[in-house]
């Protein structure tokens, strides 16, 4: 019988795919689950960032800009078309000022969306 | 009588209704391949869809290949094999027949192979000289097969018209229960006619981009994927008729029969494309008269013999 | 017969990314060819010369999909060399784990791509199904199906609870499963055979001379792997066997790669049971003293060889890359003369090509 089932190559592989589901799913009408870890858009808690610039420095893909006046001083402006989704930002900052959505949206409607003033003092 | 061959020409088993069954032959052979690769497959209305689609687009072809031919090439093989359908017994309905017809109706189906060859040969490109070149190398090695298939069930009937084999099988039985041999090289002749999966070499998509019609947009493209569609409902049509002949007398269990046969015939075609990797051209031409020919002039000296 | 040079140019559906092979034919055989690269050359070794090592970390994992996590490891390795640190050994166990993962599913990758050019669609849509199980796994623990983004220098940035545990065991039973079931339709099925076996075989003084790595060595007999001659951290204390075979023709490159990803499961699994407790990052200066080091890890492909120069600050001098894909496309020519012209593409899937790893 193994020898039998060996010999037939595709056969059995085929028949097989026939009784399960397809293993594809059709985009837009069903619904695609992320999983919890999922690294996507940035959040940015506004309260919590002091402007020293440690995410700016680290950027591999310099989407963030820090303009700095004084001290207290600051804006910080963040480019969504830019960013890598790397999470280094994350990692960088000592405040914890940055998490993450854990979903990825990437298309917005209005041109302005592409330029993200995230904080001004 | 003008107005009854005009019909059976272009509604009754005449263009309208070989294109929906071509329409309905491909869109079952690319859902069962789908399932077989455990994906969904297309919504039925897609052949349509596409053909609309590809009516919209323009004709295109490099600097130096003839228009005129390369449109016409199309047509002919479409108006050859409309022609040759007419001749073919649709569920025991048979509008038109003649003497002889089988030999007819063979030559006019291989008129769409050279026509390929030439529209590589129109269409100035690399690959479309690759691909109709193997075209006919590949032609050589399933069509001596398939001819000497097809004239087994011609000898046991006595008769090479279509219509009286059809009618023979009422007496003597099915005829694949005296010839499986010849049943299996008629499949394999048409997987070589319709260049489908093990037998697709001239349009290998990993060798030669997309064979002799690499260069083709547009309605050409259309009217060629029309001309394959119809080759292949027209094959299996010719196969139930030849092999498996009339079963019973009512109407309806004859249509319903038919049907039946066709897509069991289908889903046999779609799964050997599924479980074969491609053959070499050199592999195919071996097997092809080393193995093939041979069993098949061994099936045609059996039936010899059945006769007397 | 006159002879015809076909393109396969930048684009054709051969091939995933762009390169030109020029191959003169003769009727239906094959007399030679020639290779253009330089497609996909971003340059990235000028571009890490202006960036600090935090900033290159990612930009080395951009060099390729496929590998991108051996990439960044070797990347660690060479500035840890350099500033001195150990890591503790948890996060060594979690990187060796991502690059076994990963070696199973470049190898699942490369196996649909056979399959598919040689007319075999329903085996790469399975074996593309399977691979989805590993990007699932690697997903639900890093973040990221294709750019992970596990390495940072001092450790590793994502843990491995007891959740991640239970997806792991489940996902590597079931695929054992299905790979040692495929394992058995490639051994037995004959149209696959008659299309590989005896095709292009390459003797052990040509991957000597051509200094050829990899898979592709081990299915000529030369018995070369990294992990096991020049181990990076965890893997001198992990056993796991060689695969070699000895005829060197395209068959014997299917049959390796195939037993390697058996051979890595169960590598998994030894380093999901020998996992030790502890740290998984040390914290490390930001500025790297002076000297120069090299690292040279086992990607799928081969050796992966980094050389790293430093000048104390936090932007380094030289960074050099040699991938593995390079040797092979090299002896590429060799093997293309008096083959079919249905051959070029098990030829040119079994190079494993990986451009964007060649062009840099």
């Amino acid at each position: 019988m193994k020898w039998l089932m060996s010999r037939m190559g595709l056969i059995p592989a085929v028949m097989d795919a026939l009784r399960k589901s397809p293993a594809t799913t059709a985009f837009p009408k069903s619904e695609v689950v992320l999983p919890e870890s999922y690294r996507g858009e940035i959040e940015f808690f506004a309260e919590r960032c002091t402007g020293c610039g440690l995410c700016v420095r680290d950027c591999p893909a310099e989407a963030l800009f820090l303009e700095k006046k004084s001290r207290d001083h600051y804006r910080l402006v963040y480019y969504p078309a830019r960013c890598a989704y790397c999470g280094q930002c994350e990692e960088s900052c000592r405040n914890h000022a940055i998490g993450n959505k854990h979903r990825l949206v990437k298309a917005k409607t209005n041109i302005e969306d592409w330029i993200q003033i995230l904080k001004e003092k | 009588m003008i107005l009854e061959i005009l019909f059976n020409l272009i509604v009754f088993p005449g263009l309208l209704f070989q294109t929906l069954c071509g329409f309905l032959f491909e869109w079952l052979d690319r859902k069962m391949l789908a399932r077989y690769q455990r994906r969904i497959g297309p919504r039925i209305f897609q052949p349509v869809a596409d053909l609309i689609k590809l009516f919209s687009k323009e004709n295109i072809l490099p600097k130096g290949s003839n228009h005129t031919i390369a449109a016409a090439l199309p047509l002919i093989s479409l108006a050859s094999v409309t022609t040759a359908g007419i001749y073919i017994p649709v569920a025991g309905f048979s509008p038109q027949s003649f003497a002889g017809d089988l030999i007819v109706v063979m030559f006019l189906m291989s008129v769409p192979t050279l026509a390929y060859y030439l529209s590589g040969v129109v269409s100035v490109g690399i690959y479309s000289l690759l691909g109709g070149g193997r075209s006919l190398l590949q032609f050589f090695s399933y069509e001596v097969p398939l001819i000497i298939a097809l004239s087994g069930p011609a000898i046991l009937a006595n008769s090479w018209t279509i219509l009286e084999i059809l009618q023979a099988q009422k007496e003597l039985g099915s005829f694949v229960v005296f010839q499986p041999i010849g049943f299996g090289l008629t499949v394999i002749g048409l997987i070589g006619k319709l260049k489908r999966d093990p037998l697709d070499i001239p349009k290998a998509k990993s060798e030669v981009v997309a064979g002799a019609l690499t260069e083709y947009t547009g309605p050409n493209l259309a009217f060629w994927r029309l001309v394959m569609n119809v080759q292949a409902v027209l094959g299996i049509f010719l196969l139930i008729n030849l092999f498996f002949g009339q079963i019973s007398n009512i109407t309806l269990l004859r249509v319903i029969i038919f049907i039946a046969v066709a897509l069991v015939i289908t889903i046999l075609l779609s799964t050997l494309s599924a479980i074969f990797a491609r053959l070499r051209i050199d592999q195919l031409a071996e097997v092809g008269w080393r193995v093939l020919v041979p069993i098949g002039l061994l099936q045609l000296v059996f039936v010899v013999l059945l006769r007397f | 017969m006159n002879k015809i040079s076909i393109p396969i140019g930048p684009q054709h559906p051969l091939i995933k990314e762009p390169i030109s092979f020029i191959i003169d034919i003769s009727g239906e055989r094959v007399i030679g060819g020639e290779i253009r690269l330089g497609y996909v050359h971003r340059g990235i070794e000028k571009l890490a010369q202006s960036r600090n090592y935090i900033q290159n970390l990612h930009l080395i994992e951009r060099v390729c999909g496929i590998c991108s996590h051996i990439h960044t490891t070797a990347y660690c390795y060479a500035v840890e060399k350099l500033l001195k640190v150990e890591i503790p050994q948890r996060a060594q166990y979690i990187r060796a784990l991502m690059c076994e993962l990963e070696r199973i599913h470049s190898h699942l990758l490369w196996l649909g791509i056979l399959a598919k050019h040689i007319g075999l669609e329903t085996v790469f849509m399975h074996t593309w199904h399977d691979r989805e199980m590993v990007l699932d796994v690697m997903e639900e623990i890093s973040g990221g199906r294709v750019t992970h983004a596990v390495n940072k220098i001092g450790g590793v940035r994502c843990d491995i609870i007891p959740k991640h545990h239970m997806l792991l065991d489940e996902t590597l039973t079931k695929l054992k499963i299905q790979v040692e079931s495929l394992r058995e339709v490639m051994i037995n099925e004959p149209s696959l055979k008659a299309r590989t076996k005896g095709v292009a075989p390459i003797t052990p003084e040509q991957i000597k001379a051509f200094c050829v790595v990899g898979p592709i060595a081990r299915a000529s007999g030369v018995d070369i792997d990294l992990r096991r001659d020049d181990p990076l951290p965890p893997y001198n204390q992990l056993s796991f066997s060689v695969v070699t075979h000895q005829d060197g023709d395209a068959w014997a490159r299917t049959i390796v790669r195939v037993d390697e990803v058996i051979e890595s499961i169960n590598l998994c699994a030894k380093i999901l049971n020998n996992l030790p407790a502890g740290e998984i990052e040390v914290r490390t200066k930001r500025s790297v003293p002076t000297g120069e080091v090299i690292v040279r890890a086992e990607a799928p492909r081969g050796e992966l060889f980094y050389y790293l120069r430093s000048n104390g600050t936090e932007i380094p001098a030289r960074l050099k890359i040699r991938t593995p894909t390079l040797p092979a496309l090299s002896i590429v020519p060799t093997q293309l003369s008096s083959i079919h012209v249905a051959d070029i593409p098990v030829i040119l899937a079994g190079v494993d090509l990986c451009i964007a790893c060649a062009d840099r």
